[in-house]
């Protein structure tokens, strides 16, 4: 996409709501109304997308946020007198401060215990403000005064339009900035595949965190922009039901775009205006809506406008990957043999004595290996002799007993695995593990690392004004899917492609740091034959161009003993055998362990 | 003493309310990992059919016990083969979120054919109650108690050794398993929603009398099972009906000794105490494996 592109793209849900501010300026007060209050549920629902879309968090407590927002703004304005604006700026603190705690519980669980804790939250809040009614008013509601700006009181309907359309649009921007930009790619990552997002450096507490925060805060921002047009507060209007009904805006909307958000949210607060004749019906057709939007149009309103505008044009199947993809240079490569292990080259990664127990099992026994800077190395051994144990305590995902695992002389046993990336080390997945939802362009931009929420953050802000940033992310992320031959399928979805060349992508993933080792989990299990080689030639050429150091775990022993300068095999916990392959092969105790062969025959 | 013994009475009257609620929900979970959110749902939905038995249509009050689980069961097996089926591959995100609004939906549909608030439905026995130094409890406390109770180890029998039973332990435990020894997913799970239905259905004739039939009451028996389900691990029979009595318990105890408004929030303060000290609940089925 060309750059003004881009930023129009970026700039265009914001515009939509000024638009309609706009357009609804010269209307009756009644439109003016009903376009203010559906501008509202506009910025609920894109907030929404953020926790419920990319997060994929279910949240029964959006009506409680809402609450608290509108009430912070409406009670400092009543008791202290606090001017709107500053008021506004309160309620997005006490939003955030929500989030927060919602997000406490909320990072620890998952599906039905979520909503149920999110329930807790919601049920909580109604009861305080009912109880406290010195305060709040109680059940029966507190008047909320006009509010008044810059000497500007806002009274009329389309003073309210205005001011709600204007803040709204600066909210939408801001959100839209974060869902198209890297927050919301590694936010999906997150959501989608904790492990691997762990690998490459996002934390997923941290991000489910801070997508609780930023949703919180747009929604209580609606709730306080909202508060004084409603005129009186009252409590059982931020219920459960309301919470419930404002779900229901991104899943109807579209979970993955912020127009799903615009599109939820406005169509489902406009729509009961034009049901007035049949209002009482409207619940029951917003639940069966919802119902029949999971069942049959998993990514609402907005996936089905797009399906319908590509069928319009002619590509009624939607993106499908080339039958031939290029494949550049492989076979060129394939004739590459390993080099000769290079003489005296330092250890990079040093593994001694580690054991780990599983109650009575001994999994890994005083194993010890080396790889040395830019070698290939293998870990070889029947099922159940704890390659996958060992790999794992070296990668991070699991914690030794005993033992010293060290990089280049920094020890590697304290880190979590996302801190791993920075040393230099990156991995792939037995199972693969790429970001189905994401183009393999933004998997590969993701395996850079730089994946804290503060710089995710920023890198979005840089991404819509197609910043020095994204130039660079790009360029490094184009170069790293070329040198694994993918770069013609860069905007395709991860989850389109086929295994090889998920296992391509993977291997581009964990290239594009410029690591200088990493840990290959069976990089050819299940691939096709005629694809083994091309993967083999593949991490040769990788090796020998950027010199990157290799661990890997394989089964297919051809394959490794093809591949690697030197192997070390595994039996029941220990290192039985190591050295080059032919070497290891040959050695009887290799062949007993594989083949049963007795050792004196 | 006679005080907090009749707060006891109550507290075990909702209880065992709670227990059946809870022990429909937790049958489903076991055999099929789908938390029904509509549960309250259908419980209403058994208030109701009770309310049109024994008050519109003035039949003998026997028959709401007769005739609801299996209305209710059929109702909800007909929405797990309409609903839940074809989103058997979707993940627990997407069903948790249908059953939310199954729930709404069913709510609402009863809402709009009986437009009140509330519908009041009698008790079942309405002679003298039991008097025991100064302690009383009516005759349809006793048979709220007992009754619901009872059939509540009558539900853990089944389980536990009918030939059904087992098929759902094992579908829970490895679906691709149980299918290899012969069991039908869809069988199974049909009727494991059957099941949590018919359970609902007669928490909800249970309950009529106490609360009427309202929409609020869908969302109480939901919270009150699901809390209920929680405190017993959520995958244990015997759990949930222990949850169940506790949680109806704790709730009179606040409400006699603490004020109403605790009344409300002591399920939520339970809930959250159980999910974040001991996730696996206070009577787990199994011994958690440390892997």
């Amino acid at each position: 996409m060309s750059e003004p592109r881009r930023l129009l793209a970026g700039l265009a849900p914001a515009l939509v709501v000024l638009g309609a501010t706009l357009a609804g300026l010269p209307l009756d007060n009644y439109p003016k109304y009903v376009i203010a209050i559906a501008i509202v549920s506009i910025v609920v629902g894109a907030s929404l997308v953020v926790l419920v879309g990319l997060a994929r968090c279910i949240t029964l407590a959006a009506g409680s946020v809402m609450a608290i927002g509108a009430y912070t703004s409406s009670l400092l304005a009543i008791h202290l007198g606090v001017p709107y604006l500053i008021g506004l700026a309160a309620a997005l603190l006490t939003g955030a401060i929500a989030g927060w705690l919602i997000a406490l519980p909320g990072t620890r669980f998952r599906g039905h215990n979520l909503a149920m804790v999110t329930l807790v939250f919601q049920s909580v809040c109604i009861i305080l403000i009912r109880e406290a009614k010195t305060l709040t008013g109680g059940a029966e509601g507190i008047h909320v005064p006009a509010p008044s700006l810059f000497g500007w009181t806002v009274r009329s309907d389309g003073d309210f339009l205005l001011l709600i359309g204007v803040l709204s649009a600066l909210a939408v921007l801001v959100l839209t900035v974060l869902v198209r930009g890297a927050f919301g790619k590694n936010l999906q990552a997150a959501a989608g595949n904790e492990v691997a997002a762990e690998a490459f450096g996002i934390s997923v507490p941290a991000y489910l965190t801070a997508a609780f925060v930023i949703s919180s805060v747009g929604v209580a921002f609606a709730g306080a922009l909202a508060a004084p047009r409603v005129r009186i507060l009252d409590p059982e209007s931020y219920g459960v039901m309301a919470s419930i009904f404002m779900l229901a805006y991104p899943i109807v909307g579209g979970m993955h775009s912020i127009w799903g958000g615009l599109l939820g949210g406005g169509g489902l607060r406009v729509l009961p205006e034009f049901l007035r004749p049949v209002a009482d019906y409207q619940e029951l057709f917003f639940a069966s809506l919802v119902i029949v939007v999971v069942m049959f149009f998993p990514g609402g309103f907005v996936e089905l406008i797009r399906r319908g505008v590509l069928a319009l044009r002619g590509h009624p199947a939607g993106p499908r990957e080339a039958p031939q993809p290029a494949v550049a240079g492989a076979q060129a490569a394939a004739a590459v043999t390993p080099l000769p292990a290079p003489d005296g080259a330092a250890p990079l990664l040093v593994v001694e004595g580690v054991d780990r127990h599983f109650g009575a099992l001994h999994a890994v026994n005083a194993a010890h290996l080396t790889v040395p800077v830019g070698g290939i190395h293998g870990l070889i051994g029947p099922n159940g002799a704890g390659k996958t144990s060992l790999f794992n305590i070296v990668s991070g995902f699991l914690a030794a007993d005993a033992g010293r695992v060290a990089f280049d002389g920094t020890s590697l046993l304290e880190l979590a695995p996302r801190d791993r990336i920075r040393l230099g080390i990156t991995r792939t997945f037995q199972h693969v593990a790429v970001f189905g939802q994401l183009s393999c362009l933004d998997n590969v931009i993701i395996g850079r690392g730089r994946n804290g929420v503060l710089a995710a953050i920023g890198q979005s802000v840089d991404e819509m004004r197609s910043g020095p940033l994204t130039a660079r992310a790009r360029g490094e992320a184009l170069a790293a899917l070329d040198a694994v031959g993918l770069a013609d399928l860069a905007g395709m979805p991860a989850g389109a492609l086929s295994l090889g060349n998920q296992r391509r992508l993977e291997i581009a993933r964990a290239i594009v740091s410029d690591p200088r080792l990493i840990l290959l989990d069976e990089p050819v299990s299940g691939v096709a034959e005629a694809e083994i080689e091309e993967l083999r030639a593949l991490l040769l050429r990788i090796n020998a161009e950027r010199r990157i150091a290799m661990l890997v775990v394989e089964h297919n022993i051809p394959f490794v003993a093809r591949l690697c300068r030197s192997l070390s095999v595994m039996g029941a916990g220990a290192i039985v055998a190591e050295g080059t392959p032919a070497d290891v092969i040959a050695m009887p105790a290799v062949r007993q362990l594989y083949f049963g062969e007795d050792v004196a025959a | 003493m006679a005080e907090l013994a009749l707060v006891l009475i109550a507290g075990a009257k909702f209880g065992a309310i709670y227990a059946l609620a809870a022990l429909g929900l937790v049958v489903v979970h076991k055999a099929t990992k789908t938390v029904n959110f509509a549960h309250g749902a259908f419980a209403m939905l058994g208030a109701f059919s009770s309310y049109l038995v024994v008050v519109h249509w003035q039949w003998p009050y026997w028959m709401a016990y007769v005739l609801t689980p299996p209305l209710i069961g059929v109702v909800a097996a007909l929405i797990e083969f309409l609903i839940l089926r074809p989103l058997r591959r979707a993940d627990m995100f997407t069903v948790v979120i249908a059953t939310v609004f199954l729930g709404i939906a069913l709510s609402e549909a009863f809402r709009l054919t009986y437009n009140t608030e509330l519908l009041a439905v009698p008790g079942m026995f309405v002679g003298m109650p039991f008097v025991f130094h100064g302690v009383f409890m009516t005759q349809e406390t006793l048979w709220v108690i007992a009754g619901a109770l009872v059939i509540c180890v009558a539900c853990v029998l089944l389980f536990r050794y009918g030939r059904l039973g087992r098929g759902m332990r094992a579908m829970a435990s490895n679906v691709r398993g149980a299918q290899l020894c012969g069991y039908s997913v869809d069988r199974v799970y049909m009727f494991a929603w059957f099941l949590g239905g018919a359970m609902a259905g007669l928490a909800g004739v249970f309950v009529a009398p106490v609360s009427g039939v309202s929409v609020e009451l869908s969302i109480a028996i939901i919270s009150a099972g699901f809390v209920a389900g929680v405190i017993g691990g959520f995958d244990s029979l015997k759990g949930a009906i222990l949850g169940g009595l506790l949680l109806g318990v704790s709730e009179s105890l606040a409400a006699a000794y603490v004020s109403s408004a605790l009344k409300n929030c002591i399920s939520f303060l339970l809930l959250f105490v159980v999910l974040m000290w001991r996730p696996e609940g206070l009577f787990p089925e199994t011994v958690a494996r440390r892997v």
